[in-house]
């Protein structure tokens, strides 16, 4: 190395010199912006290594975070994906029972509203296996008292019907059923007609004249001259209608939420259920209004009442036309 | 600075070095610097000389050390640099520290004692210093000088046939061995 540095002595020096002379220049010149050719050097030369530096530290620091230390990241994923797992079980667990505490408290609301009428909660606990046959198995029977041809209905508006009654069940027949029948009539004009099943998910309305003008929405409740529901309970609005002979095709849009039942009411007897104290209780619970009852028109139009027939005829049954 | 300019004396033993009478060199040197600034009052024909680099290549060669000759003419060139009103100091410095170096190495090889050779000598590294200075300024100043016009070659030829006179004379300061 010293050797090396003997024989080239003159050359080295001759480059320090040199190197000495363009500092000494470099230190005298300045560029634009008044800036020393020697800064500028120095920041030329010092900028891409301080960038390498940076990018350096960079891809250190990134490689120790993105890999060294995730040593325990796979186990901790693990604890954090099955602490998920536990959180959604214990969120839908929880949501379900708000929706069933709020079904529950407009039941619960619904029986202070009618203090009294006497009902029974129910549970729904299962369907018609007969895709053609709308019917609900209910968790009471007739150890609660239930017999057949009672009502079931929601704070929504009227379910269906009593059918058969097991020791700790009972059927339930929707009033969609093809086999089902309600005295009903308009809550505005007080025309009367029956509210029958077909089979479809939409139940239609039966002995209405063509002349009687009805509109979209208007409300459908019973008449209770079927002895099963009593009088003036929300059934549903009217969807469409069409003319027909020798009576109007009605189709009813029901209140009740007929294919999302969960809970239930089981009216034990066909007392009249008041719309007063509808009004006064529909308020304390949220989210759970649409009192059942509809309040009653000042003058009742007298009509000839076809739900008469429906009402004496056996259940399922529905009453000849009147022509 | 008389240790540096005899420095490497005696790394070429077989080559015949001439030597100057004490003071020769300091005294030449600086003599050629005040002629140059002295003489640039009387107009345009005396830039044509470059007296600077005559005395940086004549003594280069003369003492045929790389060492003594880049010392010889940094030193030449840094005077030449701080005489003038607008360089930056450094500029011929780089330029005759290079010549000085390059003549004392090629002067240990060639015959330089023949008029021809030194015209042809001379010639050369007037363009070669034109060259290095030129660089410099288009490197270190932005400034775009021409490497080469015709004013430049007949600067270099006066150059050369001056500085063939000038070695005669200064032919005469060497100690005779």
């Amino acid at each position: 190395m010293i050797d090396t540095f003997s024989r080239h002595r003159p050359l080295a020096l001759l480059a320090g010199v040199v190197l000495a002379q363009v500092l000494l220049l470099a230190f005298q010149i300045k560029r634009e912006n008044n800036v020393r050719l020697v800064r500028y050097w120095a920041v030329e030369i010092l900028t891409p290594l301080e960038r390498a530096g940076t990018w350096m530290f960079s891809s250190v620091g990134g490689v120790w975070r993105g890999y060294f230390a995730l040593r325990d990241t796979r186990a901790e994923n693990e604890r954090l994906r099955s602490e998920v797992e536990k959180l959604r079980l214990r969120n839908n667990e929880l949501e379900s029972q708000t929706a069933e505490s709020q079904r529950l408290s407009a039941l619960l609301s619904f029986h202070d509203t009618h203090p009294e009428a006497s009902m029974l909660a129910a549970q729904v606990i299962g369907a018609s296996a007969d895709p053609t046959s709308h019917t609900l198995f209910i968790n009471r029977g007739e150890r609660d008292r239930l017999r057949r041809n009672m009502g079931v209905i929601t704070p929504d508006g009227v379910v269906g019907k009593i059918v058969e009654v097991f020791p700790s069940t009972a059927q339930v027949l929707l009033i969609n059923d093809k086999d089902s029948g309600v005295g009903a009539l308009f809550a505005a004009s007080r025309t009367h007609g029956v509210v029958k099943g077909s089979g479809d998910p939409e139940p239609h309305m039966d002995y209405v004249v063509n002349e009687e003008k009805l509109q979209g929405g208007e409300a459908i409740v019973t008449s209770g001259e079927d002895r099963i529901f009593p009088k003036d309970l929300l059934i549903g609005t009217v969807d469409n209608t069409a003319p027909g002979y020798p009576f109007q095709s009605i189709r009813v849009k029901p209140a009740a939420r007929l294919d999302r039942l969960e809970d239930v009411i089981v009216l034990l007897s066909q007392q009249d259920l008041l719309p007063k104290k509808t009004e006064e209780a529909a308020a304390p619970v949220p989210g759970i209004v649409t009192p059942p009852i509809a309040p009653k028109p000042a003058a009742l139009p007298a009509q000839a009442s076809p739900a008469a027939a429906a009402s004496k005829a056996p259940v399922g049954q529905s009453p000849a036309p009147h022509n | 600075m008389a240790y540096m300019l005899n420095v490497g004396a005696h790394s070429e033993p077989n080559i015949e070095v001439h030597k100057y009478y004490g003071g020769t060199i300091l005294g030449t040197c600086l003599l050629a610097l005040v002629f140059q600034a002295f003489l640039h009052k009387y107009g345009r024909w005396a830039e044509l000389i470059d007296l600077p680099l005559l005395v940086t290549i004549y003594f280069g060669v003369s003492r045929r050390n790389p060492v003594t000759g880049l010392f010889l003419g940094g030193t030449i060139g840094i005077l030449q640099d701080a005489l003038s009103h607008d360089n930056p100091i450094g500029m011929y410095g780089i330029a005759k520290t290079i010549v000085g170096y390059l003549a004392s190495s090629i002067g240990a090889r060639i015959d330089t004692e023949h008029p021809l050779s030194r015209f042809g000598l001379v010639f050369l590294f007037f363009h070669f210093h034109q060259a290095i200075l030129v660089l410099t300024q288009r490197v270190l100043l932005n400034h775009p000088a021409p490497f080469f016009t015709l004013q430049l070659l007949l600067d270099s030829v006066v150059t050369a046939a001056f500085g063939v006179v000038l070695f005669a004379l200064l032919d005469r300061l060497r100690k005779r061995s």
